[in-house]
């Protein structure tokens, strides 16, 4: 072997490298977890017409700023709330709500709002008796304008204290969702 | 080569009498130095393993054998504050010979010149022995440096850690793998160097910027891993290791096994390990566990001493578990979780389950080298290596998604690099060389989630050269490097509908070096280094795009980064008047311009998940001082004491607001007593070498810091002590290595700044850790 040798390869290699200097196009991955959109419909349990909130960010985190739909309510009202999540990136539409009810123990929704008087009780339950949220009771006071903040935890433990009444506080997990929504009682 | 001048090992037989004698009546006669200042050594052991029959070494180094038969021994030397060495030898005469031992606790400093091939490390740097490997087999490589004057570990848990040397790490600091570029996703600071030091016999940290040969992106420091050249003896030897520890319950096991034959050298390198969840001082931290399965290979065959040829292989397999309770979804989550005293999740029970959160990640390398001499003076070197990097980190998913990773890339990389060197007579040297590195990273699909890292080519060409000359006590060196980087990266928008954005980057960066070291009298010598290089911004820095789901915010790049320069001055003072005592400084400054790094912004950003904090690569003009001091003493025969402080500050040019991440000051001391004597509990079982090591490392708390730079205030400062007791149980001849070691004495309850696993819990408990070394 000698050094002219060497320096031959050495050239031949450095060929094909600048042959292949273009990265291939990449896979763009299916987004199956996105979710996209949650609505929460209310319904007046006396009958009425539904508000619905909704909160819509297609292009998922980063990029575009979400879209938020907040809504009005009557005053000492109790609304039926039913919530929706979809994933309107994937063609067709996703609904994601079937995902967390097959794995209900192992999600649950919080509900929040800075209106002292204005109330959520769950309806729904998974199979160990425990709250899921996904249908929920929302009852108003008296006029008032603030938010509501609907948070949906993933592997929430769900036995600790105040947690099944929907206290968020022992709660643990991690969270998949957290939006808020103004809204106006009148 | 390495074997004609090996660096730890000079042997001379000098004498040649009574060729023709009874065969057991030879004398063998040794004197015994200490490398670094050539002064006599004074009470070494020197074991012969044959008739396992021992003496010490006098006042003047010297030692001396009667009656010794004619045939084949292998001798040992050993020496408070020294590795100890074996050697292999023929008696068929009388014989003497000469044996180096290298002072290894303070090696900060040393010159470590090996074999004639100029490997030159010329420099402030520090290594790490076989021994002290031997010694932390339950360890991984961060760890192994961890007391190291200038040397930080920044962690994510306990089992995830990378090295930050004097406050440079990821990008900036280059690990080489047995000569090769360790590559892989170094950008990530939960993601370790996938290398197993069990297969290296020597870890050296370069600090200054004299590792012009080792590639561009050397703006911070070099670390080489490597193992040493396969032992000239014909016999097969080997080694097993095995160590336990209390804290994880886990279990390490290595093996090693070699043959040197002029046909074909070989040896083997294994390692496998398992631990479960780590305990800090009172709770469990849940799936915390880890696996790893090593396996190295190493070839060499000469031909008739002009051309060398070695190949080496390694594969490294590793599962690691990520606190349960550190994996959290928005901002609300982060701020709840700060506010806990034990993470969620945290359970009353062991268990080595390792569930997602967890990484797992396998890394190959191969590599080979030839190397002709053309000349008593004169070499070329040709290596080529290829390296594939496969990471996967799984989440906690919803669907059954929990099984499918959210990141998922694999890398390859191809080296081919060529080297010449001289040796002119006048005591010129002279090194040229020129290396192409092409990486191809990849993004998986089946993660289901937009990658953070693009998918990208790219392609560095690098030419050096380096000149070095001694004149009387003058030594001087001087490097240049050029480099030019291609690359083609694509990337996926993060705005519907998805498409595919290219970018394409040429960028050329120069680096050069110069360093005089003055031999000042009464063994005392002055280096001054100045370097200067450039390092063009990395693939993470130009187009990470996404939530980092390790670190909980988005992360954004920014394409339109610049260059960033350095320029680095080193002074440093060494002072070896003795064996007995030993000092060294090592003041640096180092000032750059366009300084990148990932600052948190003011925004937060809205998301169906709730707000998240954005982080965005920025340049700034910065500056990193510090001062590095160490210090040996013996007392007495018997006591060795070290000390070893290490400050930094990290600061933006502009108005002295601080960097973040930057270590704290800390301070590291040591006593070691050595029994002098070897302990005879009967004449089959001698006790010999025994130590006794008591270790105290404080850590000052991080005050360079505004409080609104982080989340929550830095960790307050935290004291561990550490205990260890070694010898070499020798039993019916047979030889065996044992130490037993406790870490965090106190079972202190702390947390460290730099592990990232300290805004969730408390850093690990008490361990004791048991350990055996036997070589045959």
């Amino acid at each position: 072997m000698n050094k002219k040798n060497l320096l031959l390869a050495l050239m031949f290699i450095t060929a094909i490298l600048f042959t292949a200097c273009k990265k291939d196009d990449p896979v763009i991955p299916d987004e199956p977890e996105l979710i996209t959109t949650l609505n929460y419909s209310l319904t007046p349990i006396d009958g009425g017409s539904a508000v619905i909130l909704s909160f819509q960010d297609l292009d998922g985190d980063g990029g575009n700023a979400p879209t938020i739909n907040g809504g009005t309510l009557e005053a000492n009202t109790s609304y039926t709330g039913i919530l929706e999540l979809l994933n309107e990136a994937a063609t067709p539409v996703e609904n994601i709500t079937e995902e967390v009810e097959e794995e209900a123990e192992d999600h649950q929704f919080f509900f929040q709002s800075d209106l002292s008087n204005l109330s959520f009780i769950y309806n729904d339950t998974d199979a160990n008796n425990n709250p899921i949220g996904i249908t929920t009771t929302l009852t108003t006071g008296d006029t008032a304008a603030g938010n509501i903040t609907i948070i949906l935890r993933h592997e929430p433990n769900k036995i600790a204290a105040g947690v099944s009444d929907g206290d968020i506080s022992n709660a643990g997990g991690e969270t998949d969702i957290e939006v808020t929504f103004p809204i106006n009682v009148l | 080569m390495f074997y004609r001048k090996l660096i730890i090992l000079l042997i001379t037989i000098l004498a040649a009498l009574n060729s023709f004698s009874q065969d057991c009546n030879f004398t063998l006669n040794g004197h015994v130095f200490d490398e670094t200042s050539k002064l006599p050594l004074s009470f070494v052991n020197v074991f012969i393993q044959e008739t396992a029959s021992g003496t010490t070494t006098d006042e003047d180094g010297n030692f001396a054998f009667d009656n010794i038969c004619f045939g084949e021994y292998h001798l040992s030397f050993s020496h408070i504050g020294c590795d100890a060495q074996k050697i292999h030898l023929d008696i068929t005469k009388d014989t003497l010979i000469k044996i180096g031992l290298l002072h290894t606790p303070t090696s900060l400093g040393t010159v470590v010149i090996e074999g004639k091939t100029n490997e030159l490390i010329n420099q402030a740097n520090l290594s790490i022995s076989r021994q002290t490997i031997e010694d932390k087999l339950n360890e991984n490589l961060s760890a192994l440096l961890e007391n190291e004057t200038g040397v930080h570990l920044i962690k994510n848990g306990n089992g995830i850690s990378k090295p930050s040397v004097h406050g440079l790490y990821g990008n900036r600091l280059i690990i080489l793998n047995n000569g090769i570029i360790q590559s892989g996703q170094q950008w990530g600071n939960d993601h370790s160097p996938e290398i197993d030091p069990f297969s290296a016999d020597k870890i050296v940290v370069l600090k200054g910027a004299s590792a012009i040969e080792y590639g561009n992106g050397n703006l911070g420091a070099v670390i080489l891993v490597s193992p040493k050249r396969i032992e000239r003896e014909p016999h097969l030897h080997g080694q097993i290791n095995y160590a336990f520890e209390s804290n994880g319950i886990g279990n390490s096991l290595n093996a090693r096994i070699g043959k040197y034959s002029s046909k074909l050298a070989w040896r083997l390198n294994g390692t496998v390990k398992k631990s479960g969840d780590k305990k800090t001082s009172h709770y469990f931290l849940n799936n915390t566990g880890i696996t790893e399965t090593n396996l190295s290979i190493q070839l060499e065959k000469s031909w008739n001493d002009n051309l060398y040829f070695d190949f080496y292989g390694s594969t490294f397999n590793t599962t690691l578990g990520i606190l349960r309770g550190s994996h959290i979804g928005n901002l609300t989550d982060l701020e709840q979780a700060l506010s806990k005293e034990i993470p969620f999740f945290t359970e009353e029970n062991f268990s080595y389950q390792i569930e997602a959160p967890r990484q797992n990640v396998s890394h190959h390398l191969f590599k080979t080298k030839g190397k002709y001499f053309i000349n008593e003076n004169q070499n070329v070197e040709l290596v080529l290596a290829g390296q594939i990097n496969n990471r996967k980190e799984f989440d906690v998913r919803r669907s059954g998604r929990t099984d499918i990773p959210s990141l998922s890339l694999i890398q390859y990389t191809g080296n081919i690099e060529l080297k010449y060197s001289n040796d002119f007579s006048n005591q010129w040297k002279l090194t040229l060389g020129n290396q192409n590195i092409i990486t191809d990273n990849s993004n998986n699909p089946e993660t289901g989630i937009l990658p953070l890292i693009p998918d990208y080519l790219s392609w560095k060409n690098g030419f050096f050269g380096t000149l070095s000359k001694s004149i009387n006590k003058s030594h001087f060196n001087f490097g240049l490097r050029y480099d030019f980087e291609f690359q083609n990266v694509a990337t996926i928008s993060n705005s519907t509908p998805r498409e595919i954005v290219r970018f394409e980057n040429k960028f050329h960066n120069l680096s050069g070096l110069f360093n005089y070291k003055y031999d000042l009298p009464n063994k005392q010598s002055v280096s001054f280094n100045t370097g200067y290089a450039t390092r063009n911004p990395g693939i993470n820095e130009l187009y990470s795009n996404g939530l980092h789901q390790g670190v909980s915010g988005i992360e954004e790049g920014d394409h339109k980064l610049n260059t960033e320069k350095a320029l680095k001055n080193t002074l440093e003072y060494e002072w070896f008047p003795s064996t007995r005592f030993s000092l060294s400084a090592l003041a640096y400054h180092q000032n750059f311009k366009d300084y990148i790094f990932l600052e948190p912004q003011d925004e937060i950003r809205l998301t169906i998940r709730g707000a998240f904090p954005v982080f965005k690569y920025v340049q700034t003009d910065a500056q990193i001082y510090g001062l590095d001091l160490s210090s040996q003493f013996s007392l007495g025969n018997s006591f060795l004491s070290m000390l070893k402080y290490s400050y930094l500050r990290g600061v933006e040019s502009k108005d002295g607001a601080p960097l973040i991440f930057m270590p704290p000051n800390s301070f590291f001391g040591s006593l070691t007593y050595r029994v002098k004597n070897p302990i005879n509990f009967s004449t089959k079982l001698i006790l010999e070498d025994t130590e006794l090591e008591i270790t105290n490392k404080f850590v000052f708390e991080q005050k360079n810091l505004l409080p609104d730079q982080d989340f929550v205030d830095p960790p307050s400062s935290y004291n561990l002590i550490g205990l260890k007791l070694s010898s070499n149980i020798i039993f019916s001849g047979y030889k065996m290595r044992s130490f037993i070691k406790i870490d965090n004495l106190l079972n202190l309850k702390y947390r460290d700044y730099l592990n990232r696993q300290r805004y969730f819990a408390d850093d690990t408990g008490f361990n004791l850790a048991v350990g055996f070394n036997f070589k045959f």
